[in-house]
């Protein structure tokens, strides 16, 4: 995550000059577990930012193009620029191991409609292990809902720990489903280290500002180069049964233990897909 | 000059599951099969019947490819509009031999993939270049047969987009042709391309069947084991040939029909 810019842009920022010939746009993905408003969110974005950004918009589906559809039918982007990618059941794979058949959707986008600003990229709903490799994407927002349930924040997990925007979603069903907003929050921040956090819900205003701003921002940092993107991590930490009572994992900086090894083959399909 | 790799290496790197070219995405026709009643017990003679129809055209072609691209480079090895001139004919003797329309897009599809993979590991290879100057027609046409004159370029680029390109993306070479040219790149023979397309296949149909109908993978594996044997005849078969209009000609029109069928099919797992 870079550092948050000093002024929160609440308008369309002016961006620093792209060099000639520069058509590549900054990669946003939208990760998170099913149902929790991944598609709702891309649509968000288009309607708040589509007037005062090039857009293009790569959804990846479990089932043919029903993300892409839905979004189409929005009416809130040009639906040619949106494609859907087609991921064999295997949405996990296709955003972190092999990548290629969004690379190329994503190109695809960035050569047809060149220059666009922003291309953002939905990951097929998977489970709370599945964030984009940054192969894939610059940048990536990982989607929960309050209707998931309260505690879901405090469990971690790499996209909700590391991601460059942790969303809670659908806070007007908060009263509904027993959970306290502000605690998951809370939880949330606690588990990211400062990095941002936003309860949102497309029925206030408020928070729907506070996610155009942050894209600006966002996007003020990438074409200024002071973005790096980060990888969120392969997986929470976890328990390995075995000799000695079994051990923990924590993964960070990945060293010394492959976790392809033990118990998810990269793309073994037999084995892998969460789906 | 990179140092040399063995051809088993090679093959087994090229036929690595996990070579990042977007295959996960396919299962060889295997979906609309079982949709269309294929009894899962009959996935064995499936295979089979594949490398006895498209596969062998497909591994032919490759064969083929591979030999014209580097027939076309000529002992200078870069001669590259003539081996553009060579590759083109090649991709009008697949096509010919593919009259699916879905079918060819999705081996353009696979082909895009594997170029991607080909463009990074072998950068700046003459026989790459190659086969990015062959012409390519709009999106649904047929591709870029021997005499057709097809505008170079992706269709209608601009702010509206070329046309179609929603739906199931740009055209791209065929995925035998950028095999072809990529075992030319790597120094991969002849007969282990053509083992190359054919074991690809069958893997692809034995990974795609534990997410259709899961059972038991060792029983999968099973299956590619046993096709091994009509792998190797079929690579044995096709690996001497050099001119494009040898290719075999085998019709399957059951597995076009699928393959047809499956484009407008909905809640599909696999895109072909």
């Amino acid at each position: 995550m870079p550092d948050t810019p000093a002024t929160i842009p609440s308008t369309a920022p002016v961006l620093p000059a792209r060099a000639p010939g520069d058509t590549r746009a900054l990669r946003l993905g939208v990760a998170g577990p099913v149902g929790t408003g991944k598609s709702s969110v891309i649509a968000t974005l288009c309607r708040e930012l589509a007037g005062e950004m090039e857009l293009g918009v790569v959804t990846n589906d479990i089932y043919t193009d029903e993300d892409a559809r839905f979004l189409r039918s929005a009416g809130v982007l040009d639906p040619e620029r949106i494609r859907a990618v087609e991921t064999g059941a295997c949405p996990h794979t296709a955003i972190r191991d092999d990548v290629t058949a969004n690379l190329l959707a994503v190109e695809d986008l960035e050569q047809d409609f060149a220059p666009l600003d922003v291309v953002l990229v939905e990951s097929g709903g998977d489970n709370l292990t599945a964030t984009f490799s940054p192969a894939l994407v610059d940048a990536q927002i990982f989607v929960l809902d309050v209707a998931g349930g309260g505690d879901v924040a405090r469990k971690g997990g790499p996209g909700i720990a590391r991601a460059d925007l942790l969303l809670v979603n659908k806070t007007d069903l908060a009263p509904h489903v027993g959970v306290d907003v502000g605690r998951m929050v809370a939880d949330a921040s606690a588990a990211r280290g400062g990095r941002p956090v936003l309860a949102l819900s497309r029925h206030d205003r408020a928070s729907v500002d506070a996610l155009g701003a942050w894209l600006r921002g966002l996007l003020l940092e990438h074409r200024a180069g002071r973005h790096v993107a980060q990888d969120p991590g392969p997986m929470a930490p976890h328990f390995h049964a075995g000799e000695e009572g079994g051990h923990v994992h924590a993964h960070d900086g990945g060293a010394g233990h492959h976790h392809d090894d033990d118990h998810a083959p990269g793309h073994a399909p037999a084995v892998t897909s969460p789906a | 000059m990179r140092p040399a790799v063995s051809q088993d290496v090679l093959l087994a790197l090229l036929a690595d599951a996990r070579l990042p070219t977007g295959a996960h995405t396919q299962s060889a026709g295997l979906e609309p099969a079982l949709r269309a009643g294929l009894h899962p017990d009959d996935v064995p003679a499936y295979l089979a019947a594949r490398l006895r129809t498209v596969v062998r055209v497909e591994s032919a072609t490759a064969v083929v490819a591979r030999h014209a691209v580097l027939r076309g480079l000529g002992a200078s090895g870069v001669d590259t509009p003539a081996a553009t001139a060579a590759l083109r004919v090649v991709e009008g003797e697949w096509a010919a031999r593919t009259p699916s329309a879905a079918l060819r897009r999705s081996s353009e599809q696979l082909g895009r993939g594997y170029l991607r993979l080909a463009r990074r590991l072998w950068a700046g290879h003459p026989a790459l270049a190659a086969l990015e100057a062959v012409p390519r027609g709009p999106v649904g046409h047929a591709a870029g047969g021997a005499g057709r004159t097809a505008p170079a370029g992706p269709a209608g680029a601009g702010r509206a987009g070329p046309p179609g390109s929603s739906g199931r993306g740009r055209r791209g070479p065929a995925r035998p042709l950028v095999l072809g040219v990529t075992a030319a790149c790597a120094g991969l023979d002849p007969i282990g391309v053509a083992r190359l397309v054919a074991l690809d296949d069958v893997q692809t149909v034995a990974s795609a069947f534990l997410k259709l109908a899961p059972v038991d993978p060792l029983v999968t594996t099973g299956w590619v084991l046993a096709a091994a044997p009509a792998v190797d005849a079929l690579a044995r078969d096709v690996a001497h040939l050099t001119v494009a209009a040898d290719l075999p000609a085998a019709g399957a029109p059951l597995t076009e029909e699928w393959a047809e069928a499956h484009v407008h099919a909905t809640e599909r797992l696999f895109s072909a």
